[in-house]
């Protein structure tokens, strides 16, 4: 399977937030720690509950956290 | 490997067990003249009961070892198996039963074919249940594909 046209930056603000493991981000917004390896990896698009949320954690606005290439194609 | 991981892997050897056992049973009764209705049908109870029994114990049986592993792993006395079920897990769980619904409606339909090319109803039926077993082995591995892949 392909990346995903939307790409995110989940690894980069996990490590600015005080290297918060996947374990924890996974704990804060109610997943698995697997779903946050494939949202990493690009492998999976969130819904866009799970997007605000992690945005949320983090403290910045969703596009902060997710873009979108329409030239990626899946 | 997580836990739902553990659970399809699990159903997957279940379901497979099932199948050779019933393909076991079915060239026993070869050829088709020793097909007899009776032992056919009672050959369909065994089979969806040992369907509904396999994967009940064999999600007991998984839970049990992901702790006793577990327990072992961290020496905790009450291990907390993390059994989240999140979004990824119910789309995952989606797509595999949309394989088996393809897999066993291409088996009624082949079912069905052989019917009308002159084979007795009970070849159809036991086509139809033999399906129904692959349908669902297809699917466990389709899911188990998903989740190795990421999605």
């Amino acid at each position: 399977m392909g990346k995903s046209q939307i790409s995110n930056n989940i690894r980069k603000l996990r490590f600015l937030n005080d290297e918060m493991t996947q374990q924890q981000l996974a704990e804060k917004v109610g997943v698995t720690r697997q779903t946050i390896i494939a949202m990493e990896q690009e492998k999976y698009s969130p819904s866009l509950e799970l997007a605000f949320r992690i945005s949320l954690v983090f403290g910045v606005s969703l596009d902060e956290v997710f873009s979108y290439d329409p030239e990626n194609t899946a | 490997m997580s836990h739902q991981e553990k659970n399809i892997s699990a159903s997957l050897v279940s379901f497979s067990l099932i199948l050779v056992y019933y393909l076991i049973r079915m060239l026993g009764m070869l050829p088709i003249a020793e097909l007899e209705s009776s032992k056919l049908f009672r050959l369909w109870g065994i089979v969806i009961l040992l369907g509904i029994v396999g994967t009940i114990i064999a999600s007991i049986f998984t839970h049990i070892i992901a702790a006793i592993v577990h327990a072992i792993q961290t020496g905790e006395e009450d291990p907390k198996i993390d059994d989240t079920e999140d979004e990824r897990d119910k789309l995952i769980d989606l797509r595999g039963t949309r394989v088996t619904y393809i897999v066993s409606s291409l088996g009624v339909a082949l079912s069905m074919l052989a019917f009308v090319l002159g084979q007795p109803a009970l070849v159809m039926f036991s086509l139809l249940i033999f399906f129904g077993l692959i349908a669902q082995v297809i699917g466990d591995i389709s899911r188990l594909v998903l989740y190795r892949r990421g999605f």
